[in-house]
């Protein structure tokens, strides 16, 4: 395998885990936000919309610092590896995923649970109902947290070091090698990256738009 | 209970119901200290808005967190309540339909039977394969009131069902409505504006204001009989006056109104007593020399207004207006006109009187 082959595989890779993992505690974290009120909803909600918008470095940093051989989870051992950038890229995506979830949540009928719950539907069924009728959000999220992932480079360099062979991904090797002048390979790596990007998000406009024609 | 009515089983009972929403000065109070619910039979739920009809119906339907466990007994069979603006799933009207049987056991023949059934029931069968959020008002509350039968309820509670009808939706909807409870013999509660609509479904009423029971009972009893002046303008009876009994002769007292107008009623109430008097404005006549009731005075025509079916009638005695109906486009109410002057007549068995506590 050509190191372009090896660098864009894991690139994939980590996106592919990172987006897993955000989708799979964001998911659930915007349905329990949007169908639930209790205390401290609010500060919760305010916390996710600052995340939104939080600079990716800054949550690099954290992670640099949390991952550290001196920091709470050094003993872990997991800076400079694929698993730093994982868990920074999930961290960046996070926000994003629950902020969508939310919004979608939000935008049915105040009174769906509710409607749904009067048909005497369990809460497993109920669940199921409630995620189908929210999968163009869902969508949405999905598209917008692989944007994030895809084209984050600050983090994931501050965490994985861009290690050959090891962390390097596509957005850390174009950084790197246009800081040593080599465009010519830095341009095949970023022809790389944005027909990963667009193949990607022409599959979901797909998904999207079937899926508002059904 | 009459001889002819037969004893139905309870299929939904509140006891001691307390219900509390909002807080401070928002902080609303439901208070039903017993009322059940009888197989086969309608109950409407009247009342000012505010009184707590919808919050009633929401814990008798299980989903008040404020009710204490075990306010609400229900016997066999679900319960369900369909909402004032009936919310349509993503996917067809039969999928909506069939989200009711969810995890509930229905083998698929079954289900599709159940589905089919319940969208002929309320004819919507063309649509089955339609896009559910393409329904009008109409079409998509027949899809709620099938979703709520596919279950074969025990009991359905239904938020004003007629919301938002045409006159023509809203009387086929009752022709279906009516024959589907028939049929099942559901026991049903339902919120409702629409009077008219409303007696021709129920079989008894129940009176809410500020969050109390205030009447409840047979739906002619609660008609003809209500206990207070503003329970009588809840139901229709809406011509309502203060006076003293001055006479009692032959099994009629004579309640003085205003100087020299009187009103003959069958209450059995002593001269001097203080009262309020109620009439139907179907039960207030317009003389006309038939002889229909006894003459009670001479009023004013102030206003006609017909919708096509009904003429109703505003009249003026002195400072005070009545109001009667008659059928529009038909004998006296072609002829009369703003400003006619018109002899009164009531029936004494129709003026409903009370005594006013002192």
């Amino acid at each position: 395998m050509g190191p372009v082959a090896e660098i864009t595989f894991r690139t994939l890779w980590v996106c592919g885990s990172a987006l897993v993992l955000a989708l799979l505690a964001g998911v659930p974290i915007g349905i329990v936000l949007g169908t639930r009120r209790f205390f401290s909803r609010a500060l919760v909600i305010s916390s996710v919309n600052a995340g939104m918008g939080a600079p990716p470095v800054v949550v690099g940093l954290l992670g640099a610092i949390l991952l550290a051989r001196s920091g709470p989870f050094g003993e872990w051992n997991l800076l400079y590896t694929p698993w730093a950038m994982v868990l920074t890229s999930t961290a960046i995506a996070l926000p994003l995923v629950i902020g969508l979830t939310l919004a979608a949540v939000g935008s049915l009928d105040e009174e769906w649970e509710l409607q749904v719950r009067t048909l005497g539907i369990g809460r497993g069924w109920r669940l199921w109902l409630l995620v189908r009728e929210i999968r163009m959000g869902l969508l949405a999220a999905v598209i917008a947290a692989l944007g994030g992932i895809l084209s984050e480079v600050g983090a994931v360099n501050m965490v994985g070091g861009n290690i050959a062979g090891e962390t390097r991904v596509l957005t850390t090797a174009i950084m790197m090698h246009t800081s040593m002048g080599e465009f010519e390979i830095a341009l095949d790596l970023a022809s790389v990256l944005v027909g990963l990007m667009l193949s990607i998000a022409l599959g979901l406009t797909w998904l999207q738009l079937s899926g508002r024609a059904r | 209970m009459s001889e002819n009515e037969v004893a139905r089983p309870v299929a939904l009972s509140a006891r001691d119901l307390r219900c509390v929403r909002g807080r401070g000065r928002d902080r609303f109070e439901l208070e039903v200290d017993h009322l059940d619910l009888n197989a086969g039979e309608v109950l409407v739920l009247l009342g000012p808005n505010g009184a707590g009809k919808s919050t009633l119906l929401r814990a008798l339907a299980g989903l008040d967190r404020s009710a204490a466990p075990g306010a609400i007994r229900n016997g066999k069979g679900p319960v369900t309540l369909v909402f004032q603006r009936p919310t349509a799933l993503s996917g067809s009207v039969s999928g909506n339909v069939g989200a009711a049987l969810l995890g509930k056991g229905v083998a698929k023949a079954e289900r599709q039977t159940r589905i089919h059934a319940a969208l002929t029931r309320f004819d919507i069968e063309a649509l089955a394969d339609h896009d559910a959020r393409t329904l009008s008002g109409g079409e998509l509350r027949r899809l709620a009131l099938a979703r709520a039968f596919v279950l074969a309820p025990s009991v359905l509670l239904l938020d004003e069902p007629f919301d938002d009808l045409d006159a023509e939706g809203q009387r086929l909807l009752s022709l279906d409505l009516a024959e589907a409870i028939a049929e099942t013999k559901v026991a049903v509660a339902m919120v409702t504006h629409d009077l008219r609509r409303a007696l021709l479904l129920a079989d008894r009423i129940a009176v809410l204001a500020d969050g109390r029971l205030v009447q409840h009972g047979a739906r002619d009893d609660v008609l003809l009989h209500p206990d207070t002046p503003e329970i009588a303008n809840i139901v229709g009876m809406i011509n309502v006056a203060h006076g003293r009994v001055v006479r009692r002769a032959a099994d009629t007292s004579w309640i003085e109104i205003d100087e020299g107008f009187e009103v003959p009623t069958a209450a059995p109430l002593a001269p001097g007593t203080r009262a309020w008097v109620g009439i139907r404005p179907e039960h207030l006549k317009l003389d006309v020399g038939r002889g229909d009731g006894q003459p009670i005075g001479k009023a004013e025509v102030e206003s006609l207004v017909s919708d096509g079916l009904a003429a109703v009638v505003t009249l003026r005695v002195r400072d005070r207006r009545f109001t009667t109906h008659l059928l529009s486009g038909r004998g006296l109410a072609r002829r009369l006109r703003r400003g006619d002057r018109v002899s009164l007549a009531v029936h004494p068995d129709q003026v409903h009187a009370r005594a006013v506590d002192a």
